[in-house]
């Protein structure tokens, strides 16, 4: 972080707590100083001083009230209740079922759309390319947690397949990356079948689901055991998500 | 009522959040959304990005409320960090679209005078704060300043003030370094 040889490296640390709490750092530099902060003590509580000492600095910003409506959008996030399956003393909602989650995945879907395009040519699917369109194709851009675009969705011409297209080099995870459907109105995640991290891939999609594929659907991808979720819902992490929106 | 008193009645709720009651989030909110708001909205600079941010905010409080630490921060200090966290990362992601916008006038930072914190109550840290800070050179104070409120990177504070991007990392730098000097002091 300190390229600069004047400073020490003690002083390194608390540069870097301060640049982190500032908000002067970029995604990545983020995420890697969380990540330090949970095994370096010191780290943390550079991080905590400056959080202490600079919050100040906030009584510059006037206060705003938000609009009326948002507490309710926050008491119905915080009120689902647990899926059957969770831990029943728990009474926080799981993170499969919390708004608020998928919103957070939600967000940026669409920054590649143009680049994606490219890619859409190449497989056949372009606007230009596919017969007289019925409508305007779906797709989707799976984000990862900080908003980078890692898979291209989008739904084939006859409506009943998906072709899925890495966007971003992931670090080849020996699991298994199963992508889910979660329909407009439900919750439930929905396997629509496993995709390649490295290469396209064209699922066809059964019917009953290929009717669910409508705008502002969510698709999620999941590391799951070799052979995909063993119980039929998402098991391991979520690494992407996104809306399905016309093109 | 007296910032000891708030700050007290503020960790109090928040350890009922801690506990799952939905009531204490509701005070929360109400003691703590309008500034928590501002802050998100002037970093964002947008309604409906500032309200998704402040969305986020809240339920994160009532999943993490367990993890504050009332010896440790304040609970303002604690909701200010994530309600900043969350709309910077926010704003990380929107930033590629917003550097095609035209860049707001420079003069916006060149201004950096603390009319609000003159006009708040000021407790004794903060006027610590305020102090150290009159004591950096003005452009350096300018920088860290602006950094804070608006969240934006090096870069875009350079482009801002129109400084090569070394400079700009070594004002607010040494900045901080003398500023964490006058605070310990």
């Amino acid at each position: 972080m300190t390229d600069d040889p004047t400073i020490n490296p003690a002083e390194g640390n608390q540069v870097l707590a301060a640049e982190y709490v500032l908000g002067v750092l970029g995604t990545e530099e983020r995420r890697e100083v969380e990540r330090r902060l949970a095994q370096e003590p010191a780290l943390a509580r550079e991080v905590a001083f400056w959080e202490e000492r600079l919050g100040g600095l906030a009584d510059a910003v006037a206060p705003v009230p938000p609009p009326p409506q948002l507490w309710s959008r926050i008491n119905a996030v915080i009120s689902v209740p647990p899926p059957p399956v969770a831990a029943p003393r728990s009474s926080r909602p799981s993170l499969w079922q919390s708004l608020e989650f998928w919103r957070a995945f939600g967000i940026g879907a669409g920054a590649l759309a143009t680049a994606s395009i490219a890619g859409l040519t190449y497989l056949g699917l372009a606007p230009s390319v596919a017969p007289p369109p019925r409508a305007p194709p779906l797709m989707a851009t799976l984000g990862g947690a900080a908003g980078q675009p890692n898979f291209v969705a989008a739904i084939t011409a006859t409506g009943d397949g998906l072709v899925v297209v890495p966007a971003a080099l992931l670090t080849t995870d020996p699991r298994a990356y199963e992508l889910w459907l979660i329909p407009v109105g439900e919750t439930t995640p929905r396997s629509l079948g496993l995709i390649e991290p490295g290469q396209p891939i064209k699922l066809t999609i059964p019917p009953d689901l290929a009717s669910r594929l409508t705008p502002d659907a969510t698709l999620a991808v999941s590391l799951e055991p070799p052979g995909g979720s063993p119980t039929g819902a998402p098991t391991g992490p979520v690494i992407a998500a996104g809306k399905l929106a016309s093109l | 009522m007296d910032a000891d008193a708030s700050r007290r009645q503020l960790a109090a709720a928040l350890a009922r959040v801690a506990g799952g009651d939905r009531r204490a989030l509701r005070i929360v909110y109400q003691d703590t959304s309008a500034k928590l708001f501002g802050v998100c909205l002037r970093i964002l600079n947008d309604r409906g990005e500032a309200e998704d941010v402040l969305q986020e905010v809240y339920v994160t409080v009532w999943r993490k409320a367990a993890t504050f630490d009332p010896t440790r921060a304040s609970p303002i200090t604690w909701l200010v960090a994530i309600a900043r966290n969350r709309a910077i990362d926010r704003l990380r992601v929107t930033a590629v679209s917003r550097r095609m916008e035209p860049i707001e006038a420079a003069d916006a930072v060149s201004d950096p005078a603390p009319v609000a914190l003159e006009r708040v109550e000021l407790t004794q840290q903060h006027a610590r704060l305020a102090g150290c800070l009159e004591e950096l050179e003005p452009r350096h104070s300018a920088a860290i300043r602006a950094a804070f409120l608006d969240g934006i990177t090096y870069e875009e504070l350079a482009e801002r003030m129109r400084v090569p991007l070394g400079t700009m990392k070594s004002w607010i730098r040494r900045g901080l370094l003398k500023l964490r000097a006058c605070l310990e002091a």
